[in-house]
Parts: C-alpha cells; structure tokens; sequence
C-alpha cells in the first residue's frame, strides 16, 4: 500500500472529490442556487452553466461585469465604485484563494484538469504513443494566446458589447467556447450545451468553435498532456496574483540541474525554465499549475520542494524519486 | 369542415386560461415599466405591476423578501405596485382569498437585482406560505429561466406535509390543459410544452408565455385551492440552434485531433 502512497494518488483523490464537488455539489448539498455556491468566483474552471455545480469560476461574474456594470462607466457615467464594485469583490475574492492555495486550483482542483488527465490515462491505457513534450519553440508559440484569450474574451470584448459596440453574442465569449460548460453540463446529463446556433454569424462562430475545440481536446488530450490547460485564461488570472500565495514551487539548485531535466519531462505544462539553476527562489511560474510532478520526479535531495509560507511540505529526495519511476513503469508497462 | 373542425376543439380547449382561480400575472402597462425602470434591480422591460386575476372580496397580498421577512402588498382593484427592492435575491408573491367553503392562494417568485441577501432561496421556497401550497422543487436559478421542452420537478404540500396523489393542472395559452399527479412524497414533474408560434430566431427576440399549474383539495367542508404562475421562454434547441450540427463539429474536432495524432505518431517514428 506504502508503495501507492505519492503525490500523483494524493492529487489524484482530492481531484476526484473536487470533481464530484463542483459538478454534482448541488445534489448531495444545498448549492443549486447562486447564492449557496461556495465562493462564486473560484479560479478553476467549474462551469455556472452546470445546475448541479457546487462552485463556479471567476471568468463568469468577470465577463458580466464587464458587459453590465464596467461598461457603465462610458455609457451612463456611472459613479466609479458603483461601476467597479462588483469586480473588486470577484477579483478579491480570487486573491483571497490565490493566497490560500495559489496555482494549486488548477492542478488539484480544477473538473477540466481532472478531466483531461483522465483521458490522458485512457489514451495510455490503449497504448496510444504518448507526446512526453512540446518542443521548446512551440511552448513559446501557444504561450502568449491564454493572454490574448483573458484580455479579449474575458475582459475587452464583454466591456465592448457593454459599451454597444459589439452584439450581445459577445458579452460572455469565453463561455461561450468554454469546454468546461459542454464537459461539465454533459456529465450531468444535460446536452443542452452541444449546438450550432444559427442565430447571426458571431453566435454561429462562437457554437462552432466551442464545439470544434471540445472535440479537439478530447482526441489531443489523448496523447498530449493537458492540451487545453495550456491556453485557458484561467492561468493569466491567476499569475496577477501568484506573487502573495502562500503555497509555492522552490527551487534549490545544484550543478546537475542543467543537464538533468527531468522536472521539465515530468511537467504536464512544458514549463522549460524550472531546469535552471536557482538558489532557493520561487520558481511558480505563469503556467505552473503546481501538480508537484517536478518535485516527485527529481532526483535530487532538497532540490524542489513545495513551501507553504516558511514551511516546507514537500521535498525531492532520491528515494521518493525511484519510487515514484518505479510507479511509472508499472503504470505505463 | 375539417379546419373548422379544428379550430373549435383548439378554442373549446383553449378558453378558460386559468378560469375560476385566483393567480397573479404580470400587468405589462406603461406605469409598471416605468416603476420598475425607477426602481433598478428589474430586468429590461419588466414590470412592477402585477394582477391578481379572479379575486373577490376578502384577498390579502404580501410579499416575501430575499431575507424571508414579509410586507403587505396593498391591492388597488385587482392589481399591485411593488415596492423598491431593498435586496437581490428572490421575492415571493403571496395571495389568499377566503369565501364561503373555499380558500384560494396564489404564489409567484420573481428574482430582482441588488446586494445579496445571504439567505439561501431554497429556505424562501421552503418557507410555508400558503395552507394548500405547490413549492418548486427547485426554482429556476438565478440568471436562468423557465424553458419549453425542459422539466422541472414540483412538490405539493398541505398544512406544511406533502400531498400526495392529487392531481395538479398545468395550463398554457397555447396547449390544452394537461394533468399530472403527486407520488407518494408530494412530488410531480411537469414538461414545459414547445408552443410558442411566430418564434423569431434569437433569445431576446421572443416574449415569454406563461405556464399556471392549479391543484385542489377538499378537506372539512372546505376547498382548497392554489395556482402557481411564472413565466416561460423558447427553447433555442427547438428553433434557431441544431444539436446535430453540434454533435457533428465536436466528431470533427475530434477527427482533427486524431489527424494531429497520426502526425505526431509519423514524425516520432521517423525520428526513431
């Protein structure tokens, strides 16, 4: 039993629980109702469109803020903290989690995560060869879009159709292309989500590209490590606030680190830069998700460690290290 | 002969939309809409007025807050103004009529903006209004709406305890009226027909209908009586959005990353 003890099973559990929280909540607790869910601004992608959700993500509220009471500002001069009111509680209240568990909502927390890594095993588990990593020069490519997605689709284009720039189709794009609302409302037995609208062209486009990327991400998230995970601009959201999170990657190097890599193998997101050397600094970086992959998988003791404020929770060490491969050859056969 | 045929049965069957029952429905003149555009917190071109429909002489109103507290809803004729909402959340409208042998009530929720509560709407459902009451079980959440073609559970209760095998009416303006009836706990789920007719493609192109279901008991001499109405909108999916077509892009997504696929499985094995 000692030997299924790791990081990976732990998350794994918790990921688990959380999945039934945020999807199904609403039928073991009395979280139906908007007001009963749990944070209403949680950075994770819980979908709001799931009626059985405990708990929905931040990009919601964000969006119609944007298009209802920020717009105000320009379209009927609206007092500044009337305007912006809602938007400081929705963005304090992800500071206030961010400070509790930082980036940890996406790799603990987060029903898409769990459901991409899931396929992922799947994918494994019929042998499908297994894309390890993305190249260095194509990280770099896929990187800058989760930023134009927040700014864009979560902020500016909501703030336009406010303002009556744009048409309504595009207060809430980002849901509206969300793989999240489809997975979640479909595991729930809604299907209600799965449709090509032909209401105008932005609806059309909007159906069509959700769609299109659900399914895309499904097939990918086959063989490629959290496809999705890599552009959702949950991460941008989050990175705002990362510096004042207590829970944190560090790293204290030493001359192996160059030529190891093996974080960077292990690291679902790709992130090239934790096999530099550092001397005992925060190394979370913007797509960390902070799984605690690169800490299982390193080799060396005291080299990566999670901290919670000043406290070490997690350290590398060599025996942790061969466990954890031993587990993975097991695993992949 | 037959079209005449037809449209006799559909009139016959039509007629009487909430005949003889007390129920509240939204009274869509100008002074409500604008009370209600001065109050904040309604929606776009709602209405602060509502109408009380059948009432006769002893009828009282009130209204529940968010905040479960009640205020007394003064009845000009059969119609009430309601007050500036001082919360968001959920609002009750409550009315009961007492004649000879008979009480009647009506409830009606209407959800309006404003700074939370921070009472759970599910204790305001639970809360027991009326003597004869049909609770939804759940409302619509907030942001949402009731929906044609979708189906939403219902609990009667009576004096507080569940009703069961009763039988509940449910009634549009555009279908005969259709009958359900309470199991063992009080509970029966209704599905909202698809009968708008002229539907215009986009949400906010189409006005809602209104769906009022009716249950009575009779019980010492008395008869009980009580209607619950709310409105209920087009079900895009019946009209202007194909779930087929969304079915068919996921596939092809799909397709597109098995294509990435077959690449990547190419290029590795050309690597080595």
């Amino acid at each position: 039993m000692d030997k299924l003890l790791t990081v990976t099973a732990l998350r794994r559990v918790i990921q688990l629980t959380a999945f039934f929280f945020f999807v199904y909540g609403a039928m073991i607790f009395t979280t139906f109702y908007t007001d009963d869910k749990l944070t209403q601004a949680l950075p994770a992608l819980s979908c709001a469109y799931d009626q059985s959700g405990g708990d929905y993500c931040a990009l919601i509220p964000l969006q119609h803020q944007m298009d209802h009471r920020v717009s105000t500002l320009f379209t009927e001069s609206s007092k500044v903290m009337e305007a912006l009111m809602g938007t400081l509680i929705t963005i304090g209240t992800v500071a206030l989690l961010i400070l509790i568990l930082n980036k940890a909502f996406c790799g603990w927390f987060c029903p898409l995560g769990f459901f991409q890594e899931t396929i992922t095993m799947i994918g494994t588990k019929l042998g499908l060869t297994q894309l390890t990593s993305l190249s260095r020069e194509t990280v770099t490519k896929i990187r800058p879009i989760k930023w134009f997605i927040f700014l864009f689709l979560v902020l500016i284009f909501p703030l336009l159709t406010g303002i009556g720039v744009l048409g309504h189709e595009w207060g809430s794009p980002f849901c509206s292309i969300c793989p999240s609302r489809i997975m979640t409302t479909a595991m729930t037995g809604d299907m209600n989500q799965i449709y090509i609208s032909q209401a105008g062209w932005g609806y059309f486009a909007l159906s069509l590209i959700a769609d299109l990327l659900f399914g895309l991400m499904i097939a990918l998230a086959l063989f490629v490590r959290q496809p999705f995970c890599r552009i959702c601009p949950i991460l941008p959201m989050q990175t705002l606030f990362k510096k004042i999170g207590l829970l944190r990657l560090v790293k204290n190097g030493d001359s192996h680190c160059n030529t190891c890599s093996n974080c960077v193998k292990a690291c679902p997101m790709d992130i090239y830069e934790i096999q530099s050397q550092a001397d005992n600094k925060n190394i979370t970086h913007a797509d960390c998700t902070l799984c605690g992959r690169c800490v299982e998988f390193c080799p060396h003791d005291g080299v990566m460690s999670f901290k919670y404020g000043p406290i070490t929770i997690l350290s590398s060490s060599k025996e942790s290290f061969k466990k954890r491969t031993k587990i993975d050859k097991w695993w992949k056969g | 002969m037959r079209i005449l045929l037809s449209v006799l049965v559909v009139s016959t069957s039509l007629w009487g939309y909430g005949e003889g029952v007390l129920y509240w429905t939204p009274h869509g003149c100008d002074e409500g809409k604008a009370v209600a555009s001065k109050h904040g917190g309604h929606g776009k071109d709602e209405s602060a007025m509502f109408a009380l429909m059948n009432k006769e002489g002893n009828t009282s109103a009130a209204l529940i807050l968010p905040n479960l507290s009640e205020k007394s809803l003064p009845l000009n004729n059969n119609t009430v103004i309601l007050p500036k909402p001082p919360m968001g959340g959920y609002y009750a409208m409550v009315a009961e009529m007492n004649t000879t042998n008979r009480i009647q009530s009506a409830v009606r929720y209407l959800s309006l903006h404003g700074r939370p509560a921070k009472v759970s709407p599910t204790s305001l459902t639970a809360l027991s209004k009326t003597t004869l009451e049909i609770v939804p079980d759940p409302l619509h959440r907030e942001h949402d709406r009731y929906t044609a073609s979708k189906s939403y559970r219902f609990l009667l209760n009576f004096q507080g305890k569940p009703l069961k095998k009763a039988t509940v009416t449910l009634e549009t303006h555009n279908t005969p009226v259709q009958n359900y009836m309470s199991d063992e706990t009080g509970a029966f789920t209704i599905t909202l027909p698809n009968d708008f007719t002229d539907v215009r493609v986009g949400r906010s192109e189409n006005k809602p209908s209104e769906f009022l279901l009716c249950v009575h008991y009779n019980e010492a001499f008395t008869e009980y009586t009580s209607t619950f109405s709310m409105p209920y909108y087009v079900n895009p999916n019946d009209f202007w959005q194909s779930q087929s077509w969304g079915g068919g892009a996921i596939f092809i997504g799909f397709l597109g990353g098995l294509f990435l696929y077959r690449r990547h499985k190419k290029q590795g094995v050309t690597r080595g």
